[in-house]
């Protein structure tokens, strides 16, 4: 474990990712903390490789070289991947991914097959509890075609709260919905990671998204150019000269 | 939300797909239970009859590959009825003959013809007892040189003939005198009569196809008062001094032995396993379309943090559960088809209604095997999927 890494809830040291045919150097060399209940948007041109670096921190894919770490621990050790993203990872998506011929409720209820054990009941009451906190109580019987786009990001969103997890990741989570619906699956997202003290990873093209961040961090050809101004709160341990907040 | 439930709502959000393939499947493992059940009906019957007319030794000519082309000399017969430990013999010459049910009108008229299983039995066969005789009565030993015959119930029902009328064996005319219900399979749909006068018209005088007996059973060990008797059996010289062509066993050997029964079966089989085949590739596609068309579904389902176990058993449990449907719908067609078919003149009553359970079970075990296999590959195909490219996957 670095010092470095032990400071953040999840750090990548000098991560690189190349895609298979060679070509593309997607990611080379990123360095990145994010702390406890931090918000912090990853901006950047297309193609600069903003989602790859979302998919290795959320281990949904591995780096070809670096390592990333989750409270100090590398997770390349780490046998149980799926567990620990299930557990600690919440995902939310631009096109929202919800399973169609589940119900809200039952969407919601997806990713508690591999949370802490619960019966049936208990998970479609926290479901339900779920759909109240981002304002779907009411429509928890409804199939994700019945819902409008702006509801289905938040269910979406209660989906990703379903295992109670430190993180959430999104990726361009306003980028599928109007003006109107984006400020309020916005205002949605900023006040549950706040009220529940969660790290927020945004990637986002939205200057509106990223302006309620505490932290900007752009990139551009697979590398953090500026990893802007923290308003974050003080980290437990002070981060190590060489890392700063990149 | 039950894991099942989620499984249940991916197989009814194609409804159609679901049902042709439960359909599909089930026409293969209806096929199979069918004649796996008509198979095993066969030789229930034969081993229920050797039950309960308390046979312990069935005597055949050695190297016969069966009844029909089996051929042993009633001198056989007469010696084994002579020993002391036997309690009762059966001799009978079983063929299938021609039969025509009614006189030609002239000589250019060539009556309906089909072939009929006869069985020649001698008057004291011990069998007659346990033939129930439906109208007119049975065979006895007064009836000798009047070319008379009983007929089977589902003989007289597919053939539309009674006690009074007459029948035709190789171009011979029998009067019917009694119709008889047997709990033997065969003897329902076949026609029993005097064995010396069907020897005399087969040209095969002194011959019985084979034989069965009872033995008297006096010490401790009832098998050992069996296998006596059939080493005796086994011992016996003809007047040469040379032993004679016979195989005896115990019942249950010869029905194991028997070649008519170990080609049902294999038919059987052979005709299922070809059935199968098309069930499980039939099943191959069906889950592989299923995967293919839900890999940005499973994409999400992996980022959620489902391991690839839960995937597979998603997957599994898909193509379990159209196994399960298709062997419930299998079985119900395979049962209501052997029903109809034992109605049919055209199997002449030699088909009996109804699936043993245990080969239900059998039907049922083999089709969520096929479940299994089926769904397998495409299981592993969705396991292998990579969360980021398969929610890249449109």
């Amino acid at each position: 474990m670095t010092d470095a890494a032990a400071s953040y809830l999840l750090y990548a040291a000098g991560v690189r990712k190349t895609y298979p045919d060679g070509a593309v150097n997607a990611l080379n060399g990123v360095t990145l903390g994010v702390r406890e209940a931090e918000y912090v948007a990853i901006t950047g041109p297309s193609g600069c490789g903003k989602s790859t670096l979302l998919n290795l921190l959320g281990v949904l894919d591995r780096p070809d070289g670096g390592e990333v770490f989750f409270k100090g621990e590398p997770l390349s050790t780490r046998r149980d991947l799926d567990r620990f993203r299930a557990r600690q990872i919440g995902f939310v998506f631009q096109s929202f991914f919800l399973l169609p011929t589940l119900t809200a409720r039952e969407n919601v209820q997806v990713p508690m097959f591999e949370g802490p054990p619960l019966s049936a009941r208990e998970r479609a009451k926290k479901a339900d509890a779920l759909l109240d906190l981002v304002g779907m109580g009411k429509r928890a019987g409804h199939r994700p075609l019945q819902l409008s786009v702006g509801e289905r990001q938040r269910v979406a969103l209660a989906r990703a709260l379903a295992n109670d997890p430190a993180l959430l990741l999104a990726d361009e989570p306003t980028g599928n919905l109007d003006s109107e619906n984006a400020v309020r699956v916005l205002d949605l997202l900023t006040t549950l990671q706040k009220e529940r003290r969660l790290a927020l990873l945004v990637v986002t093209h939205s200057d509106d998204v990223a302006k309620r961040a505490d932290r900007v961090v752009r990139m551009k050809d697979g590398q953090v150019v500026d990893d802007g101004t923290s308003r974050a709160p003080v980290p437990r341990q002070a981060a190590s000269p060489q890392v700063s907040h990149v | 939300m039950y894991f099942v439930t989620f499984i249940l709502k991916n197989l009814t959000r194609r409804p159609t797909r679901t049902a042709l393939t439960v359909l599909g499947l089930s026409v293969s493992v209806g096929s199979m239970i069918a004649l796996l059940g008509i198979s095993e009906n066969f030789r229930e019957s034969m081993r229920d009859t050797f039950e309960k007319r308390g046979v312990d030794l069935v005597g055949v000519a050695s190297g016969a590959a069966d009844q029909l082309s089996s051929e042993v000399d009633e001198s056989v017969v007469d010696a084994v009825r002579g020993m002391p430990e036997v309690a009762g013999v059966d001799a009978a010459l079983v063929d299938l003959s021609e039969m025509t049910l009614r006189e030609p009108r002239d000589e250019s008229d060539t009556p309906p013809s089909l072939q009929v299983l006869i069985q020649a039995w001698l008057p004291e066969n011990f069998g007659y007892s346990d033939l129930d005789v439906l109208s007119g009565r049975s065979l006895t030993p007064a009836d000798a040189g009047q070319y008379l015959c009983m007929v089977g119930h589902k003989f007289a029902e597919n053939n539309d003939k009674k006690v009074g009328d007459t029948i035709a064996i190789l171009r011979h005319k029998f009067t019917i005198v009694g119709v008889f219900k047997s709990f033997n399979l065969y003897e329902n749909g076949c026609i029993i009569t005097n064995l010396k006068e069907y020897q005399d018209l087969s040209g095969r005088k002194r011959k019985v196809t084979g034989f069965s007996l009872r033995v008297h059973k006096t010490s401790p060990d009832p098998d050992a008062d069996v296998e006596a008797v059939r080493q005796k059996i086994l011992a016996l010289r003809d007047p040469d001094g040379k032993p004679y062509r016979v195989a005896v066993e115990r019942p249950e050997k010869y029905l194991n032995n028997s070649a008519h029964l170990r080609i049902a079966t294999a038919m059987a089989w052979v005709v299922s396993l070809v059935a199968l085949l098309i069930g499980v590739i039939s099943m191959m596609n069906t889950m592989a379309m299923a995967v293919l068309e839900r890999t940005q579904e499973i994409g999400i389902l992996r980022a959620v943090g489902w391991p690839r176990g839960r995937v597979v058993r998603m997957v599994l449990g898909e193509a379990i559960l159209l196994g399960v449907a298709a062997a419930v719908v299998g079985a119900v067609g395979a049962v209501v088809t052997t029903h109809l078919l034992a109605l049919s003149p055209k199997v002449n009553g030699f088909i009996e209604g109804g699936v043993a359970p245990a080969v239900v079970a059998q039907g049922f075990a083999i089709t969520v095997a096929i479940g299994l296999l089926g769904g397998a590959y495409p299981a592993f195909r969705a396991a292998r999927l990579l969360p980021t490219e398969a929610i890249r996957h449109d």
